[in-house]
């Protein structure tokens, strides 16, 4: 059973259910002189709230593409409530660019005022719930749209939440409207770290709120006594694992945008084209599979 | 019933200030100790500002190289981490942190060239600002002339500094060893024009005279005065070039009340 339908609360704009690259400094300059065959590009919001040359690329690239602007910062579980400075910066961006998705996470990164420079995750209680959503409706509120949110990679979990990950996520979509962007790669690593089952971490969640995926590499890091943990760096090609993954999300959720993100030792250019053309792969056989069913 | 604010301030204790005595005590162990998972947290924190603040600083970089680079921007972001996700906005205190730091006590110039790396750092993240149009200027009647106080456009700073950090940042961006080594750190102080220019960062050098004239339109004072203290100095071409330039964006005139008795006309 593939679950076709999207709600009006992802609003998919017009970002297609193809694959697209996170874009990067390194390859504005590229992007711009050749531009690549690529369905469409993801930005980090919190790298264009100045001005000059990175604002102005921005501004020749979103001609060519379709853009989808993609939060870091606004800490969207901070128990002190959202940065309206931070909140207004985003909704200067939102207003130039009109981008077919805005994204943020299911995380914090301040407290008291410091910003912690990670995406930190939540007591999955009642408590952060609400707080949650009522931060999730206002940023909502302020942008005047609906945006998504991401399930974030964890190394650690708290003795006093009472949640399931999936199921907090599934309630913050159905109380505030907005979106779920699943990345399958934070699902894999957050499912090997703490002994969760990817699969029905997948199932758990609500397809039709599902309005895009993301899919990076991870790294393995060995601890002393033999133990690992999955780290969410972004900075290698998607794993074997990841990708049957991927193929299992797109099977439940149907065809979504699908980001391929690289953020540390950014490759070449070519390198992000070639992962997003397997994605592109994937979704094609879906798409294929569906033709099928429907002819049959 | 612990609260969301109690745990959020535990983890930021334990990440900026490396104290995990609360913290450690909210997770659950799992077979790999709490604090072994806090520093997942803090290595990330540790790690992407010292790469902000080397994409900021790249000549401070090169300078001291990696290692020391490392401790120094450690010593800066736990005394003065960043409030914000926009890291463009962060290490405006990095300079004078520097200037402290113990192990850079023998390298005067270190800060110098650190501020005109933030100078240079606000020119290329400044917001894109129009320029004042002349002709506002030339509306105005020749008696309010006086009056007018600039706006400063904000891609430009001034800087007055006891190094030649000028040379030294070109020639270390440039890795020219050469003219690294011709370099005369006593020759005295340069004062300096930064700003953002259709090609790129202009960083300008200028005379004593110059800058103060410059640095006091660019503080908002009403051109009467600032042309009253100009000396030496070809004070209306030198206005010419601002304008021209870009160098302000706007501006408001001050009261009659607020300007001295028989200021020039």
């Amino acid at each position: 059973m593939v679950a076709r339908s999207t709600t009006a609360a992802t609003r998919r704009g017009s970002i297609p259910a193809a694959a697209g690259i996170g874009l990067r400094f390194q390859h504005h300059q590229a992007v711009v002189d050749a531009p690549p065959q690529i369905a469409w590009l993801e930005v980090h919001t919190e790298n264009y709230m100045g001005g000059g040359a990175s604002l102005a690329y921005l501004d020749a690239i979103a001609r060519e593409y379709p853009l989808s602007l993609h939060g870091v910062g606004l800490s969207l579980g901070s128990a002190d409530g959202l940065d309206p400075a931070h909140l207004e910066r985003i909704r200067r961006i939102v207003e130039r660019f009109e981008p077919g998705l805005v994204s943020e996470h299911l995380s914090w990164s301040i407290a008291d005022g410091v910003y912690l420079a990670d995406l930190l995750p939540l007591p999955l209680t009642e408590e952060a719930l609400v707080l949650v959503c009522r931060n999730v409706d206002r940023m909502q509120h302020h942008l005047r749209r609906h945006v998504l949110i991401e399930n974030p990679s964890s190394y650690l979990r708290f003795k006093h939440s009472t949640i399931p990950e999936w199921e907090f996520l599934a309630a913050v979509a159905a109380r505030t409207g907005c979106g779920i962007l699943c990345d399958v790669n934070n699902v894999y690593v957050s499912a090997c770290n703490h002994g969760w089952d990817g699969s029905a971490y997948l199932a758990a969640l609500p397809a039709a709120a599902i309005g895009e995926i993301h899919l990076a590499g991870h790294s393995l890091r060995r601890l002393d006594d033999g133990r690992e943990l999955r780290i969410d760096d972004h900075g290698s090609r998607v794993v074997p694992a990841v990708w049957a993954l991927y193929g299992e999300a797109l099977e439940r959720f149907g065809p979504r945008p699908t980001l391929i993100e690289w953020d540390s030792d950014v490759p070449p250019l070519d390198v992000l084209l070639d992962e997003a053309r397997q994605a592109a792969t994937h979704l094609e056989r879906l798409e294929k599979g569906l033709a099928h069913a429907v002819a049959a | 019933m612990l609260s969301l604010r109690e745990v959020q301030k535990a983890i930021r204790r334990s990440v900026v200030l490396r104290d995990d005595s609360d913290a450690a005590a909210y997770i659950v162990d799992d077979g790999l100790p709490a604090e072994r998972r806090l520093a997942v947290y803090r290595n990330t924190f540790d790690g992407s500002l010292t790469t902000a603040l080397r994409l900021s600083f790249p000549a401070i970089h090169r300078l001291v190289g990696a290692e020391f680079f490392e401790a120094a921007t450690q010593s800066f972001v736990h005394e003065q981490p960043p409030h914000s996700a926009w890291l463009d906005e962060y290490g405006a205190g990095f300079a004078e942190s520097l200037a402290r730091f113990p192990p850079a006590a023998a390298l005067a110039y270190l800060r110098d060239v650190a501020r005109l790396e933030w100078a240079v750092n606000r020119a290329l993240h400044a917001p894109d600002v129009e320029p004042l149009e002349v002709a506002l200027l030339s509306a105005l009647s020749p008696a309010d002339h006086e009056r007018v106080c600039f706006v400063a456009h904000p891609s430009v700073s001034v800087l007055e500094l006891a190094y030649p950090a000028d040379v030294i940042w070109r020639a270390v961006l440039a890795q020219d060893d050469a003219a690294l080594a011709a370099i005369d750190l006593a020759s005295g102080p340069v004062w300096l024009i930064v700003e953002r220019a259709a090609s790129g960062i202009d960083v300008t050098r200028v005379g004593g005279q110059a800058w103060r004239f410059t640095a006091d339109l660019l503080a908002g004072q009403p051109l009467g005065i600032a042309l009253e203290a100009a000396e030496d100095i070809d004070a209306p071409s030198l206005l010419a070039d601002h304008l021209k330039a870009g160098r302000f964006s706007a501006f408001n005139l001050a009261h009659p009340a607020a300007m001295p008795q028989g200021s020039s006309q």
